[in-house]
């Protein structure tokens, strides 16, 4: 699973497909407060940077992959400012 | 998917052709009333057509672009570009239309939105026919972004806007990834398109996403990357105050990065690995504090190899912009592969097959009623004359059948020619050229898979014509030739190939500069260059790596493009030539087999193992005294007419162990690979066949040197080599 929730808050690892929309989505509802830490995570799908958006989750970074790093991480810190 | 919506939608992918040609031409020349007639036509065709399956936003969409047509031939309003730009989009618009409806069965539910656009166009082009782009749509997203990200905006070029729908996430695309490879990417920037809800009413699946983003690249390549999104996308060139800031490296950065290089010119002994990562990190660094992302990722990926660092660094240093990187630069071309998947074949060629299928029935009958004669002890000559005959009338229908299944399996090269029209057009605009593109022999016919192929090699072609060949109009001017430039693309058959050839009326191949370049570059040694002809200089074009461009363009990538173009026709089976006329011009030529399922071939034995040879690699076989046979380092050479060829032995190169050399003369098969002559020592040579080849799978799939198989008329398996991989 590339997408995993703990009590120290939610993971995003490696490759996340779409598919890890719905689950992310749940944990983020479960616990609106939760941390999402993206330091591992090397790509994700545009459904994911979707919800992160959506739900201003407090982003740990920066993350792995490089597009995620120097577009993505900069995209949504200007959409939250 | 039901058969009425098949036939429609092959009928709109003809329509759609045939529109975008009149419109091109009648761009070419306003005043041919045959080709807006067509036009008209075309677009009222398809409106009907889209009425008879009920896909209301597509006849609105075309009834917008046929009253603006209809306003052309009653003379009402002049033919302008921009029209002739807005009607090729509301077509652009039907092909992306067409291409969801035959992945999904469906009318795509999201086109009205993409429909009101086009009326929306085509009514502000009525109402003030010579007014100004309909790019006066709120432009706050521009500012908005160049305020956001002011480093990377002094170097941008466009900006983009993608909207994509709401559904896209269900067909399995990711607008996100798409920007990802965008070519030229500086600043990336997310929004939604409505606001979010609350987080437990939204769904995760519907895209919401609004993407804007800044590029270095050129319109052209942005527009080549959303292709097949035309409704979506909204592009804005922004002033080109790139050019010059690009190559401004702050001198602090300029001494880092030259330094790295001067790490790079050291001769290469141990840790030279770790100086290349080290250098490509520090680099990559430099450049991404100042901002130049996108260079600095250009840098990451040039770091596998010492070569490609040591230019992309120089290309840094010389200011030269980072338009985008080759992979990016071939461009996506993935929605029109969809077209040629149904294929219209003559109701004659069809009749051949059904004439034939009955001759090969009595054939076969004959050969029943001679294997009952055989059973009953008939007399032994007569039933082999009998099989004799019927061998002879088996062999005539099948050489038909083959004929006729390769006439069903042709395509007119039209299909691909057809696109040129268009991307020369907006290829010639974005680098300020004038250029007259003249298609000529577009009913040739060649193998589907063949014309299929084409389109990526052509494109490098045209691009190089446009990019290297073409002056400028002052240029051509004082050269006292036309101001407009002409590229040729022209097909034709030549026996059992297939001619293209690309040639331009330009300044041609500069010897003088190849060679300088070549030396240069340590594509080929001094004395070899010294020795070549001008001919054989001017093909150093096609050598890997090899780039003239003093300047590094977006249009024609960074010199890999004529290499890449002899890969991929080496491919096919098919080979490149050049013939350079100095100041004149230059023509590319592709020779392609015409078929790709018929191989013919020559067998050899070696090891005790019978070889394939593909027919079009040799060129002659010889006897050769041994001790005309001399050692080189640790190969062997002879020489053949002033010409030394360099020999390898079959058997050796596939694994085999040679007993004792053999007293009598070599068997050597002469074979051209590309531009250069090899040979090949076997054991004997076998005869002519042609074969139909399989490509390996499976386990030996990657087996090397090896290009397919074959069954032999005995049972056994005949191994056809791959000459270019063996000689190595």
């Amino acid at each position: 699973m590339t997408v995993r929730g703990t009590d120290a808050g939610i993971y995003l690892e490696g490759v996340c497909p779409i598919e890890d929309a719905e689950p992310l989505l749940q944990l983020l509802l479960a616990d609106p407060e939760a941390t999402v830490d993206w330091a591992a995570c090397d790509l994700a799908h545009g459904a994911i940077v979707q919800i992160l958006l959506a739900s201003r989750a407090r982003l740990i970074g920066p993350p792995k992959g490089v597009f995620l790093r120097d577009y993505v991480a900069l995209a949504l810190a200007h959409a939250r400012a | 998917m039901n058969e009425f919506l098949e036939q429609f939608l092959v009928e709109s992918r003809e329509l759609v052709e045939q529109a975008a040609g009149d419109l091109l031409a009648l761009e070419e020349n306003p005043q041919d009333s045959d080709r807006l007639d067509g036009a008209f036509r075309a677009f009222h065709t398809l409106k009907g057509a889209a009425g008879i399956v009920d896909f209301h936003a597509m006849g609105r969409a075309l009834h917008a672009a046929e009253d603006v047509l209809s306003r052309l031939r009653t003379g009402q309003t002049p033919v302008s570009p921009k029209l002739i730009s807005d009607s090729l989009t509301c077509l652009d618009l039907v092909v992306q239309w067409l291409d969801a409806m035959q992945e999904t069965g469906e009318v795509p539910n999201d086109a009205e939105a993409a429909a009101d656009a086009i009326v929306a166009r085509f009514t502000d082009a009525g109402d003030a026919a010579a007014g100004p782009p309909a790019q006066a749509v709120p432009t706050q997203w521009i500012e908005g972004l160049l305020e956001k990200y002011p480093a990377q905006a002094a170097r941008a070029r466009v900006a983009v806007r993608y909207s994509p729908d709401a559904n896209c996430f269900f067909r399995g695309e990711d607008p996100l990834a798409l920007m990802e490879v965008l070519p030229g990417l500086l600043a990336l920037d997310l929004e939604p398109d409505q606001p979010f809800p609350a987080l437990d009413t939204l769904d995760p699946f519907a895209c919401n996403l609004v993407l804007t983003a800044l590029s270095s690249a050129s319109a052209e390549m942005i527009v080549q990357a959303f292709e097949g999104r035309a409704g979506q996308v909204v592009l804005k060139p922004l002033a080109a105050s790139s050019d010059t800031q690009q190559g401004d490296l702050p001198p602090h950065a300029r001494g880092l990065i030259e330094a790295q290089l001067l790490l790079l010119l050291e001769p290469s002994n141990e840790g030279a690995a770790g100086r290349l990562a080290a250098a490509g990190r520090v680099s990559a660094n430099v450049l991404r504090h100042l901002g130049r992302v996108d260079e600095a990722r250009w840098i990451e990926q040039a770091s596998a190899g010492s070569d490609g660092l040591r230019k992309a660094l120089e290309a840094i240093l010389a200011g030269a912009p980072i338009g985008a990187t080759e992979t990016a630069g071939v461009g996506a071309t993935p929605s029109h592969d969809a077209s040629a998947r149904v294929l219209r074949v003559d109701v004659e060629r069809i009749d051949a097959l059904v004439k034939l299928t009955g001759e090969l029935t009595v054939a076969k009958n004959a050969l029943g009623y001679t294997a009952a004669l055989a059973q009953d002890g008939g007399d032994p000559k007569a039933l082999a004359a009998a099989l004799k005959d019927q061998q002879a009338l088996f062999e005539r229908l099948i050489n038909e059948l083959q004929q006729s299944v390769f006439s069903i399996r042709v395509l007119p090269l039209r299909h691909v020619f057809q696109r040129f029209p268009r991307l020369v057009r907006d290829m010639a605009a974005s680098v300020g050229k004038s250029v007259r593109l003249i298609t000529e022999g577009d009913a040739t016919e060649a193998d589907k898979a063949i014309v299929e192929s084409l389109f990526e090699p052509l494109l490098h072609m045209v691009r190089n014509a446009l990019d290297h060949g073409v002056e400028t109009e002052q240029q051509r001017l004082d050269a006292g030739k036309p101001a407009i430039a002409t590229i040729h693309l022209r097909g034709s058959r030549n026996g059992e190939h297939v001619l293209i050839d690309v040639e331009d009326d330009g300044r041609g191949v500069d010897v003088a500069g190849v060679r300088r370049v070549a030396a240069e570059r340590g594509v080929a040694s001094a004395e070899a260059l010294a020795a070549m002809a001008d001919e054989e200089i001017a093909e150093l074009i096609f050598a890997p790596g090899f780039s003239t461009a003093s300047e590094v363009t977006d249009l024609s990538g960074r010199g890999v493009g004529m290499d890449a173009v002899r890969a991929a026709v080496g491919r096919l089976g098919g080979r490149v030539s050049l013939a350079n006329r100095p100041g004149l011009g230059a023509r590319v030529r592709l020779t392609l087999p015409f078929t790709m399922m018929m191989t013919r071939l020559m067998t050899v034995e070696a090891g005790g193992q019978m070889f394939g040879i593909p027919m079009d690699a040799v060129v002659e076989t010889v006897k050769v005294a041994r001790e005309r046979i001399v050692p080189v380092g640790a190969a062997r050479a002879f020489v053949l007419r002033d010409r030394t060829l360099p020999l390898i032995d079959l058997a050796e190169a596939l694994g085999e162990r040679r007993a004792a050399s053999p007293k009598t003369d070599a068997n050597v098969v002469v074979v051209s690979i590309g531009a250069e002559l090899g040979s090949l020592e076997v054991d004997r040579l076998g005869e002519r066949i042609d074969v139909m080849l399989k490509p390996m799978d499976g386990l030996l799939s990657g087996m090397p040197g090896v290009a397919g198989t074959t069954l032999l008329g005995d049972g056994r398996v005949l191994i056809v080599l791959d000459l270019q991989e063996l000689l190595q």
